[in-house]
C-alpha cells in the first residue's frame, strides 16, 4: 500500500534489568492495516505492545507514530468501584473529549448500554473486555493495540470485537493484535509477525493462508531459532 | 481538537479518587478509628497530676494526625495498581503534573476529613483554649498537612511497587516529617499558650519554606517516577 | 580493558588507599594520645573527639555526594552515577554509626548520660535514618533501572531535607537547652589540638575515598556477573 506508515518501528529493543525482552524489532504499519503478532509466552509480544503504546520507553531504537494510540490489554485499566459510564466519563475527561452522546454511542456499539450504571467490579470477562475496547476508542485513536483481545470471550462477545476491528480498519486505523487465537483473527489481519525470544523473526503477508498454515510456519521458525 | 488542561486532569483524578473512596470506605474508616484510638490511648496513658494538658496536647494532636495520615497515603496509588489503572492514565494526554496534583488533592481531602473529625475529640480530651485560637490553629494544621501530603504522595508512588509498602512508607517518610511536624508542634503549643505572634514567626517561616520547597520538588520529581 | 578489569583495578587501588588511611588513623591516634595535651575538664574521654568529629564530617560528605550524584543521575541517567551514589550512602551510614556510637561513649564519662538530644547527635541520627531508608528502598527494588531512578529521587529529596533537619533540630535545642551545659568542643581550640583534629579529618576523608572505591568496584563486579548471566542483546 502506498500510504505512509502510521507506525514506524526502528530496531527497538527493551530490557528489564539485564534481560532483553524485545530485541531489535523493526516494522512499519500503514493506515487501514492490521498486523497479527504471534509468539509463545514470554516471546515479548506484550512488552512490544507496551513500548508501542508509550507505556515503556525503548531501551534502544526509535518509534515514530503518526496520530494517537489506544490500547486494550489483559488488565482492564479501570476502576472496579465505578460504573461503566463513570469509568468512560473519567477517561474521556482526561482525553479532553466531550462526553454524553459519544459515551452513550460507544456503550451501545459494544452492547453495554443496559449495564452502563452498574459497577464494573461485577462484570464478566466479556463485558470488561468490551468496556476496555470502548475506553480505548474514546479519543478515536489512529492506532489501536490489542493484547489477546479475544481471550476469555464467548462467541457473541468475540463477534462484537471482530466487528469493531473491521470497522476501525475501514476507517483507516492501524491495528496490532497480539494473540494466540489465530483461527478467528487470521481473516482479519493483512500480515502476521512472528516473535521468538523477543525478536521479530518474520513479518509476512497472510495472503489467504488459513490458521493451520500460519501455525505451521510459526513452528518452522521456532525450531529454526532454537 | 481535544484538550485536557492540567487543572482539569487534577480535578478529575481527585474527584475519581474520592468517589472510589466514598464507595469502598476502607482506608477512611481505618484512619479514623486509628486516630480516635491514638488520642484515647495518649489521654488515658498519662498521669494527670504530673503531665499537664498543655504539655501533652500539642504532641498528642500531631502524633494522631501523622499516624492516621500515613495510613491513608498509600491508598492513592494502591488504587491505581488494581487492574493496572495507572497504565490507563498514562495512555491519556494527562501530564504527570496533573496526575500528581490530583493525587495530592485527594489525599488532602482525605486527611482533612480525618483531622476535622479528630479535632472535636481533641477539644473534648484536653482543656486548652482552642476556640479563640481556632483560625490560626487551623492555618497551622493546613500548612503542616500540605507539606506532609506532598512528600507522602511522592514517596507512596514509589513505595507501592515494593512488597511491604505499608511498612516502607513510614520508614521513608518519617525523617521528612521532622521539619514540618516539629514546627507544627512548636506552633501548636505556643498558640494554645496564647503566646504573641512574634514567637511564632520563626517556626512559621520554617514550615512555610518547607512547604514551598518540598511541594515544588515533589511535583518536579514525580515525572521521573511515572515514566518507565 | 573490560569492565571487570577496570573494576578490579579500582578495587585494588581502593584497598591501597584504605590501607594508607587506616595507617594514618593509627598515626592520628598516636599523636592524639601521646603528643596532644589532655583537655582540662574532660580528661581522657575527650580523645574520642578526634575520631567523633571527623567521622561525622565524613558521613556528611558521603551523604552530600549521594545527593548530588542522585541529581546528576536523574539528568544524565548514567548507571555509574547510581552505583557510586549507592556506595557513598552505604559508606556514609557506616561512618554515621561510628559517630553515633562514639557520641555516647564520649558522653557517658563527660555528661553522665549515654544519650542527650544534643543538636549535632540528633541531627545526625535523623540523617542516618534517612539514608538507611534510602538503602532499604534500594533493597526492595529488583529491577536496576527502577532502583536507580527511585533511589535518585529519594536521594535528591534527602539532599534538600538535610539542611531543614539541621535547622529544625538546632532551633529546637536553643529553645530547650540541655540542663548540662557542656560544649563538646571549645569554640577555639589550641593549635596543637586543631592540627590533630584537621589531620584526622583528612585521614577520614581519605578513608571515605578508599571505601567508596572498593564498594563501587564490588557493585560493578556484581553487575557484570548479572549481565553475563542474562545474556546479551545479540
Amino acid at each position: 500500500m502506498p500510504a505512509s506508515p502510521s507506525i514506524r518501528v526502528r530496531e527497538v529493543s527493551r530490557r528489564f534489568g539485564h534481560r532483553w525482552v524485545v530485541r531489535k524489532v523493526s516494522l512499519d504499519i500503514v493506515p487501514g492495516e492490521a498486523v497479527m503478532l504471534i509468539g509463545g509466552n514470554g516471546a515479548g509480544k506484550t512488552t512490544l505492545l507496551r513500548v508501542l503504546a508509550g507505556l515503556l520507553k525503548p531501551s534502544k531504537g526509535t518509534i515514530e507514530l503518526t496520530g494517537t494510540v489506544g490500547m486494550v490489554a489483559h488488565h482492564t485499566m479501570m476502576y472496579d468501584a465505578l460504573t461503566a459510564r463513570e469509568n468512560l466519563a473519567f477517561f474521556a475527561r482526561l482525553h479532553g473529549v466531550p462526553r454524553d452522546e459519544w459515551l452513550d454511542h460507544l456503550l451501545e456499539l459494544l452492547g453495554l448500554s443496559h449495564v452502563a450504571h452498574e459497577r464494573i467490579g461485577t462484570f464478566s470477562r466479556g463485558m470488561l473486555q468490551r468496556l476496555a475496547i470502548a475506553r480505548s476508542l474514546l479519543h478515536r485513536p489512529d492506532v489501536l493495540l490489542l493484547d489477546e483481545p479475544l481471550s476469555g470471550l464467548d462467541d457473541a462477545a468475540a463477534q462484537v470485537v471482530l466487528q469493531v476491528i473491521q470497522e476501525l480498519k475501514s476507517r483507516g486505523a492501524s491495528l496490532v493484535i497480539a494473540t494466540h487465537q489465530l483461527v478467528e483473527l487470521v481473516s482479519v489481519a493483512e500480515r502476521v509477525g512472528i516473535m521468538v525470544q523477543g525478536a521479530l523473526v518474520a513479518l509476512e503477508p497472510i495472503e489467504g493462508r488459513d490458521a493451520a498454515a500460519v501455525v505451521a510456519r510459526y513452528r518452522e521458525l521456532v525450531t529454526h531459532a532454537a | 481538537m481535544p484538550r485536557s488542561t492540567t487543572a482539569s486532569v487534577a480535578f478529575a483524578v481527585a474527584a475519581k479518587d474520592l468517589k472510589v473512596e466514598l464507595r469502598t470506605k476502607t482506608a477512611f474508616v481505618s484512619s479514623l478509628v486509628f486516630a480516635v484510638l491514638v488520642l484515647a490511648v495518649l489521654y488515658f496513658a498519662r498521669d494527670k497530676t504530673t503531665v499537664g494538658d498543655f504539655d501533652l496536647a500539642p504532641g498528642a494532636l500531631w502524633v494522631t494526625f501523622t499516624f492516621a495520615g500515613m495510613l491513608g497515603l498509600n491508598r492513592a496509588f494502591l488504587l491505581e495498581r488494581e487492574n493496572r489503572a495507572l497504565d490507563g492514565l498514562r495512555l491519556t494526554p494527562a501530564s504527570a503534573t496533573g496526575i500528581f496534583l490530583g493525587k495530592v488533592m485527594g489525599n488532602l481531602v482525605f486527611l482533612g476529613v480525618v483531622e476535622l473529625v479528630s479535632l472535636p475529640l481533641f477539644i473534648l480530651f484536653y482543656d486548652v483554649p482552642i476556640w479563640s485560637q481556632l483560625p490560626i490553629l487551623v492555618a497551622v494544621i493546613a500548612m503542616a498537612t500540605v507539606g506532609f501530603v506532598a512528600v507522602g504522595t511522592l514517596l507512596s508512588a514509589m513505595v507501592v511497587r515494593t512488597r511491604f509498602s505499608e511498612v516502607m512508607l513510614p520508614v521513608l517518610l518519617l525523617p521528612f516529617l521532622v521539619p514540618p511536624i516539629v514546627s507544627a508542634v512548636q506552633l501548636t503549643w505556643r498558640i494554645l499558650a496564647l503566646r504573641p505572634l512574634s514567637e511564632l514567626t520563626g517556626w512559621l517561616s520554617l514550615l512555610g519554606s518547607f512547604d514551598i520547597i518540598f511541594f515544588t520538588l515533589s511535583l518536579m520529581l514525580f515525572e521521573a517516577i511515572l515514566v518507565e | 580493558m573490560t569492565r571487570r578489569e577496570r573494576a578490579l583495578t579500582t578495587a585494588h587501588r581502593g584497598t591501597i588507599i584504605t590501607g594508607i588511611a587506616l595507617l594514618g588513623l593509627v598515626g592520628v591516634y598516636v599523636r592524639a594520645l601521646m603528643f596532644t595535651p589532655m583537655e582540662r575538664s574532660q580528661g581522657l574521654a575527650q580523645k574520642i573527639f578526634y575520631v567523633h568529629a571527623p567521622v561525622a564530617w565524613a558521613a556528611l560528605l558521603a551523604f552530600g555526594i549521594t545527593g548530588l550524584l542522585s541529581l546528576l543521575y536523574l539528568m544524565l541517567r548514567d548507571r555509574k552515577l547510581d552505583l557510586i551514589a549507592a556506595a557513598s550512602a552505604e559508606v556514609g551510614v557506616a561512618f554515621a554509626v561510628v559517630m553515633l556510637t562514639t557520641g555516647p561513649l564520649w558522653g557517658k564519662p563527660v555528661w553522665g548520660t549515654w544519650w542527650t538530644w544534643d543538636a549535632r547527635l540528633t541531627s545526625t541520627l535523623f540523617t542516618f535514618l534517612l539514608f538507611v531508608g534510602y538503602l532499604v528502598l534500594r533493597g526492595a527494588l529488583t529491577d536496576f533501572e527502577v532502583r536507580g531512578r527511585f533511589s535518585a529521587v529519594l536521594g535528591v529529596m534527602a539532599l534538600v531535607l538535610v539542611p531543614f533537619i539541621h535547622v529544625t533540630v538546632y532551633w529546637f535545642r536553643t529553645l530547650h537547652p540541655d540542663p548540662v551545659v557542656m560544649k563538646p568542643e571549645a569554640p577555639s581550640l589550641p593549635s596543637v589540638m586543631l592540627v590533630t583534629l584537621l589531620t584526622s579529618m583528612a585521614v577520614c576523608t581519605l578513608l571515605y575515598v578508599g571505601f567508596i572505591m572498593q564498594r563501587y568496584a564490588l557493585a560493578v563486579l556484581r553487575d557484570v556477573r548479572e549481565e553475563e548471566a542474562a545474556g546479551g542483546l545479540s
